[in-house]
């Protein structure tokens, strides 16, 4: 009898087993067993491009599992599309939610189903009625007359998440709930979870914030490379080995002897852009690697394009080799010896369409433009095979589309185009994202030997493993500041000290 | 090496698809058609195919930006008609009239180029500076063109340009239509500059990732801007040829061109979301339209089946340029693990 009421207690409300997803040329889910339990907060940890969105999206019916079972309650899940998911008793509650914002609450609690009166008109007063009934079963005492952009944040996400149960979702998935809220309000938030959870609700709640996950759910999985790594009860675990499971140790680390001279080439001095970063000052010197790293929002990326002249950069003096450095658009930077290589290489780093060849030397076909407007070809085609031999680029040919190339090489040919500007200072964005393994290790040899030549290199990146093994100085930017540094070889360049660091500004509020 | 070199047949095939089935159709109709093959039935062909042909390189250039240039016949129209206003003598009221200028020939040339050239800038800043949509704003450009050579003309049809204008539509060299040697040139020229200028490069890349573009060191706006402009030009140029040619113009001169250019380019290869496509392919467009409507003539082929056929044609087209994009040739090394491509879900 007890045990038959324990095991009913332990029905697991969602239970997925051995998913696996590939997308052409990548497995994106390997074998991914994952559960959650009624009544029960699930944290689900892992870095970008760990697998987390691709989970979810098979959980909410976007992407179809190539292999695998996963049944909610007791029924087998199926979802062929969001419809069919929300159907089944699941609700995704994003960041930003979504819903009607000009609409009142009551409006948007009862859209559908709105109450009518004998002549068919909308029964306003049941409506506000029905409404504030709803929600004080929940316990949630929102003015239902109030519209829903006049609500916080925090509000918008419990309302979401009060929508989703009212249309008898059995597990709601959390993303990143709390990335724009303030102390008070996540603790508002977390008591509504909390008390739904007491009530038998089931959350999934992914975040980046690895002390929420310890403050708020029971279990956390862990997910790296398309694989579970693990699933924990937060009481037996703590932060540095739930980095540990995050990070990995098996990973082999790319390690090189510093090519740092006393010769300052990049300084930054005073740099403001107003709800940003502000008051940046750094020195760079030649063949120095430096890793700049932080939360997403810490104003790193900003900072990245600011200097390269994507975005405007706000105020302060930069100079390169003691000269100022004025470029405020991409082409002026590449003159004066600044490159950049953006995170979504898709977007702005390649042209996709066009082949290797043209890729290459967009940045300076000035320089190879002879007379009127034409290219001259040869030259160009010196260039680009060289790039070609020297980066170790895979393609059958320079007049391959950068499409067909596979991610490791399409980055290869990013980081070709930034060397044929014969830059001084090159700024990376997650340089190694959306790489496989070997790869990786070729982009860090490209890093290490521009830095041989004397190249200083700025590395914007989350990867913090990757950071260590291959800088010089890790520098953690917080909420737009510079807050800490950490050098080579120093006893302080430890992970776990990093990770401090970085997420030290957050409990600071 | 040797086998990752080996040609791709199917992307061949593809990439050519369209000179396969002129060399197919003009085989065709040569065999099954009376009077086809006479020289002057060809330079029929061609004479049609050379007004269409310069509008066509005008819209390929716009196209490849990823835009669109719907205004086009209405500067062929407006073109014609100011043209034939200043170098008429003015006439009775109510009658086609002239504005009595009677403006040289060698002035209103470069006078009608210069104004399709302009317009055209004005429509490429709209879109570019003032973010208008390209869409409407060429087509409502169009409407306009249009309309101003409607209250030039009165509405009525102008006729006699002189001889000097006429140079260019209607003369001959050793039996040889000049428009015809012009347009060919020009396809040529346009083509060869196109491939091996920067600024075709910047099309291309503009049209296939305005980021990356921009982020490449191009600026984007400009080159959309001059594209338009370029296109305004060749507007104005084709008017010149076609008024040369006819000796006549009337306000409705060019309805049709849009559809057919726009056809003509896609069915060479030009890519409707940009970046992709060349002059060289807009030309067998042109020559596959001209032989068809030429063909459907001398079968005597009821009219109204002649537009049908036309729609079809593009439409075919435009499934070929789909299919296009969904083939594609196999990675050359598989990477083992990658972020999916699952944008938005995240």
């Amino acid at each position: 009898m007890n045990t038959k009421q324990e095991i009913m207690e332990k029905t697991p409300i969602l239970k997925m087993e051995n998913v696996s997803k590939a997308f052409p040329g990548v497995q994106a889910l390997t074998d991914v067993n994952f559960s959650v339990e009624q009544g029960e907060i699930h944290g689900l940890v892992g870095k970008n491009g760990a697998g987390k969105s691709t989970l979810m999206a098979i959980l909410m019916g976007i992407l179809e599992p190539n292999e695998g079972a996963i049944t909610v309650g007791d029924e087998r899940f199926v979802a062929m599309s969001p419809k069919e998911a929300i159907a089944a008793g699941i609700a995704y509650v994003p960041q930003h939610v979504a819903m009607m914002d000009s609409l009142t609450v009551a409006e948007n609690i009862l859209a559908g189903e709105l109450p009518r009166n004998k002549m068919g008109l909308v029964d306003w007063k049941r409506v506000n009625q029905e409404a504030k009934e709803r929600l004080e079963k929940l316990g949630l005492g929102l003015d239902v007359n109030k519209k829903v952009e006049g609500l916080g944040v925090a509000e918008q996400t419990m309302l979401a998440i009060a929508k989703a149960l009212f249309g008898n979702a059995k597990l709601i998935i959390l993303d990143e709930p709390t990335a724009s809220l303030s102390r008070a309000d996540i603790n508002r938030l977390f008591s509504f979870i909390r008390s739904l959870k007491d009530k038998g609700g089931s959350f999934i709640y992914i975040s980046h914030h690895l002390e929420e996950v310890f403050e708020i759910c029971d279990r956390v999985t862990v997910i790296r490379d398309g694989r579970v790594v693990g699933t924990e009860r937060v009481k037996d675990i703590d932060v540095p080995k739930l980095i540990v499971m995050m990070v990995g140790e098996d990973v082999e680390d790319y390690t090189r002897e510093s090519t740092c001279v006393e010769e300052v080439i990049l300084n930054l001095s005073g740099l403001e852009r107003r709800g940003y970063y502000e008051d940046i000052n750094l020195e760079l010197r030649k063949g120095e690697i430096l890793g700049l790293t932080g939360l997403q929002g810490c104003g790193a990326e900003q900072l990245g394009k600011g200097l390269f002249g994507l975005e405007p950069r706000g105020i302060g003096t930069i100079t390169i080799h003691g000269e100022e450095f004025k470029a405020v658009k991409p082409i002026e930077s590449f003159n004066q010896g600044l490159a950049y290589l953006p995170q979504d290489r898709y977007r702005f780093g390649l042209v996709g369409l066009r082949s290797v060849r043209e890729n290459v030397t967009y940045p300076v076909l000035d320089k190879l433009v002879r007379l009127i407007n034409l290219v001259n070809r040869k030259e160009e085609k010196k260039i680009v095979d060289q790039y070609i031999t020297e980066l170790d680029i895979k393609t059958p040919s320079t007049e391959q589309p950068v499409r067909l190339l596979s991610g490791g090489n399409q980055q290869k040919v990013v980081f070709a185009k930034m060397a044929t500007t014969k830059p001084d200072v090159l700024v990376l964005h997650e340089p190694t994202q959306g790489v496989d393994v070997r790869a990786k290790m070729d982009i860090f040899r490209i890093i290490d030997d521009m830095a041989k030549q004397g190249v200083a290199v700025i590395i914007i990146s989350t990867e913090i493993r990757e950071l260590m093994g291959v800088c010089d100085r890790i520098v953690v930017m917080n909420d737009g500041r510079l807050t800490k540094e950490f050098r080579k070889g120093s006893k302080e360049m430890t992970p776990e000290k990093i990770l401090a660091a970085i997420e030290g500004g957050k409990n600071n509020e | 090496m040797n086998k990752a070199q080996k040609k791709d047949w199917v992307k061949l095939i593809l990439d050519n698809f369209i000179w396969i089935i002129l060399a197919v159709l003009f085989t065709y109709f040569a065999v099954n058609i009376p009077n086809f093959t006479l020289k002057s039935n060809l330079i029929n062909i061609l004479l049609h195919a050379s007004v269409l042909g310069i509008l066509a390189i005008g819209q390929t250039i716009v196209l490849l930006t990823g835009n669109f240039d719907l205004s086009a016949e209405g500067m062929v129209s407006l073109s014609t008609i100011f043209a034939m206003w200043l170098m008429l003598e003015p006439g009775i009221r109510g009658e086609a009239q002239g504005s009595g200028l009677m403006m040289n020939p060698f002035l209103v040339i470069p006078i009608i180029l210069l104004l399709g050239t302009i317009v055209g800038f004005l429509v490429g800043t709209m879109i570019t500076q003032l973010k208008m949509n390209g869409f409407i704003v060429t087509l409502a450009m169009q409407l306009s063109l249009r309309g101003a050579a409607m209250i030039l003309s009165n509405g009525q049809i102008m006729t006699g340009s002189p001889k000097a204008f006429n140079w260019l539509g209607s003369a001959k060299v050793a039996g040889f239509p000049v428009s015809i040697i012009v347009t060919i040139l020009m396809f040529l020229f346009v083509n060869y500059l196109l491939n091996n200028s920067k600024f075709g490069r910047e099309l291309r890349a503009v049209g296939a990732n305005p980021d990356a573009a921009a982020a490449s060191g191009f600026n984007p706006k400009r080159t959309i801007t001059l594209a338009y402009t370029i296109g305004g030009f060749l507007a104005a140029f084709a008017g010149w040829m076609l008024l040369g040619r006819l000796e006549t113009s009337i306000s409705t001169l060019g309805e049709g061109y849009t559809l057919e250019t726009v056809a003509a380019s896609v069915i060479g290869g030009v890519s409707l979301k940009g970046g992709v496509g060349s002059v060289g392919g807009a030309f067998a467009g042109v020559m596959l339209l001209s032989l068809i409507d030429n063909a459907l003539n001398l079968m005597s082929v009821d009219s109204f089946w002649v537009e049908a056929v036309r729609g079809f044609i593009i439409l075919i087209a435009l499934l070929i340029e789909a299919q296009k994009f969904r083939y594609k040739p196999k990675v050359i090394h598989e990477p083992a693990i990658e972020k999916p491509a699952v944008s938005g879900t995240k």
